[in-house]
């Protein structure tokens, strides 16, 4: 028998050193989604008991579906041309005059943080500032106070909120919301007198019957509307069986249709009312008592289409287009900060009634979010 | 001194030892609390893996066939079956009651999150899943069910 040479013998071993290497590094990578020793009689975990008690099950704060929460969130709001007629106060003091918005812009940066969050507690603390300035063509003479200031100053809101949804069972759950807000014309860093923080809130109760279902009713004060409201608010969020179709509605703040092209890919088409209460700062003591203590009673209905998709990992984009329809620009006198609420019927007589016609706009973020 | 060092030896391969068992708790079946699923988790190498055993609702209501991972990033993978899917990776024991080091997979979006296990008792687990540091997170309370026994 012909012994093998030495060079095929070490190459002989160094094939099955390589081998068994190959073999061994296969074992210890366990990256397969799946067991592939996977032979398992499953029907052996039907019915398990627990080791100790069981599970408290609570309400998850989502249903399947919906459109990523928002941990973060920075875009850019642009409104397109459009006309104020701002009116005549003052017995006669201050003028009426008409100017041309070419556009209302401004920086929109948002944080939701949960700073606690369980399967039985959740609770967010967030911060937002929302930037408007204004690109104004004026007629020749025109002085009014409130153009003065919109062209000048332009409009910033620098906001507080928390969130807590507490689920009460299975099926039941609360959700607070507290917000405080400093709205004016102001400018970084000479901020307004925290007399002028405007605070708002809403409580809800709810249930969850389904993973596809999530609806509730409660109350809010809120300045959506531009002045200072309490209002009956109704959630409804919804998703079909076949995760295409949905709606995520709380009334009035919101309600959008929403087309799920697939869960990092989506379209919503509805409506928001967007607002709040504006100082006017009165810089250069521009006003004369008693009409130096204003506030713009700024409320809009957006009508949009938002259409969000994944850009890579958990950053999306958003990019929203719609029709801005005035609800309110009118303004109020409230000396010293201390605000009141008309409850719809009381006839406090207004100090401008403005009229604002109504652009298309766009809105462009990016989010770092909860999917 | 030869024999400091033979119990100093003997004593290292103790703690190693209970080291472990301790981490070795983890293997077991485990229900999160939405309660639609059960998870085996297994050692396998030196680290720990948490695959699907167990659905409520194991048929997809849209096709009447089981249901398969038809939410992930990865077309090839969303024939799937659900069943049997390995949803927590890569867990590895570092001490006081804490895995690390893992991932866990949401099949109903997809997404795969930071993980962290700790065991507040024997049966009971607090499962983070996160998105890059902690504070983006939701802990998910899971209870150790009793292992079945071979029929």
């Amino acid at each position: 028998m012909r012994r093998p040479s030495l060079p095929k013998l070490r190459t002989g071993a160094a094939v099955a050193a390589l081998s068994c290497f190959t073999i061994v590094t296969a074992f210890a990578q366990v990256d397969s989604t799946y067991s592939e020793e996977d032979e398992e009689d499953y029907s052996l975990y039907d019915d398990l008991e627990y080791v100790d008690e069981g599970t408290k099950r609570f309400a998850n704060a989502k249903i399947k579906g919906l459109s990523p929460a928002q941990f973060i969130s920075v875009g850019y709001d642009f409104q397109g041309p459009h006309q104020l007629t701002a009116a005549a106060f003052g017995d006669g003091l201050y003028q009426e005059e008409t100017a041309d918005i070419n556009a209302a812009h401004g920086l929109r940066v948002g944080a939701n943080i949960p700073v606690y969050s369980k399967n039985s507690l959740i609770v967010q603390v967030g911060g937002q500032f929302w930037d408007v300035n204004y690109d104004i063509d004026r007629e020749a003479g025109g002085d009014n106070p409130l153009v003065n200031a919109l062209q000048n100053n332009g409009l910033r809101t620098v906001g507080l909120n928390s969130t807590i949804y507490k689920p009460l069972n299975e099926y039941s759950f609360i959700l607070v919301q507290l917000q405080a807000d400093m709205n004016g014309d102001w400018a970084i860093p000479d901020f307004q007198g925290l007399q002028y923080t405007r605070y708002s809130g809403a409580a809800l109760w709810g249930r969850r019957p389904k993973d596809n279902l999530q609806w509730g009713v409660g109350v809010a004060r809120t300045y959506r509307a531009g002045e200072l409201n309490y209002v009956p608010i109704v959630m409804y969020n919804w998703t079909s069986l076949k995760s295409k179709w949905g709606c995520e509605v709380l009334f009035p703040a919101r309600g959008h249709m929403r087309y799920t092209f697939n869960p990092r890919n989506m379209l919503l088409m509805g409506f928001a009312l967007e607002g709040g209460s504006y100082r006017i700062g009165n810089q250069g003591n521009a006003l004369a008592d008693p009409y130096d203590e204003l506030e713009i009673r700024r409320g809009e209905l957006r009508f949009r289409a938002n259409y969000q998709r994944q850009l890579i990992g958990f950053f999306w984009m958003s990019l929203e287009a719609g029709y801005r329809v005035n609800y309110s620009f009118n303004v109020d006198s409230v000396p010293d900060g201390q605000d009141f609420s008309r409850y719809f019927i009381l006839d406090e007589p207004l100090t401008m009634e403005n009229a604002l016609t109504n652009p298309f706009y766009v809105n462009f973020s990016i989010n770092f979010v909860s999917p | 001194m030869s024999r400091f060092l033979t119990l100093l030896f003997v004593c290292s391969l103790a703690l190693t030892g209970f080291a472990q068992e301790d981490a070795d708790r983890l293997t077991g079946v485990w229900e999160p609390s939405h309660g639609k699923a059960k998870i085996k988790i297994d050692k396998i190498g030196e680290k720990y893996y948490g695959k699907i055993v167990w659905l409520k609702q194991p048929i997809d209501p849209e096709t009447n066939e089981p249901k398969v991972d038809k939410n992930n990033p990865d077309e090839k993978m969303r024939s799937n079956p659900l069943r049997g899917y390995r949803i927590l990776k890569d867990f590895e024991y570092t001490d006081k009651d804490v895995w690390t080091e893992g991932t866990i997979y949401d099949p109903e979006n997809g997404n795969t999150y930071s993980c962290t296990i700790k065991m507040t008792d024997e049966n009971t687990l607090d499962i983070r899943g996160y998105i890059g540091v902690s504070t983006f997170g939701r802990t998910d309370i899971w209870k150790r069910l009793k292992m079945p026994s071979k029929k």
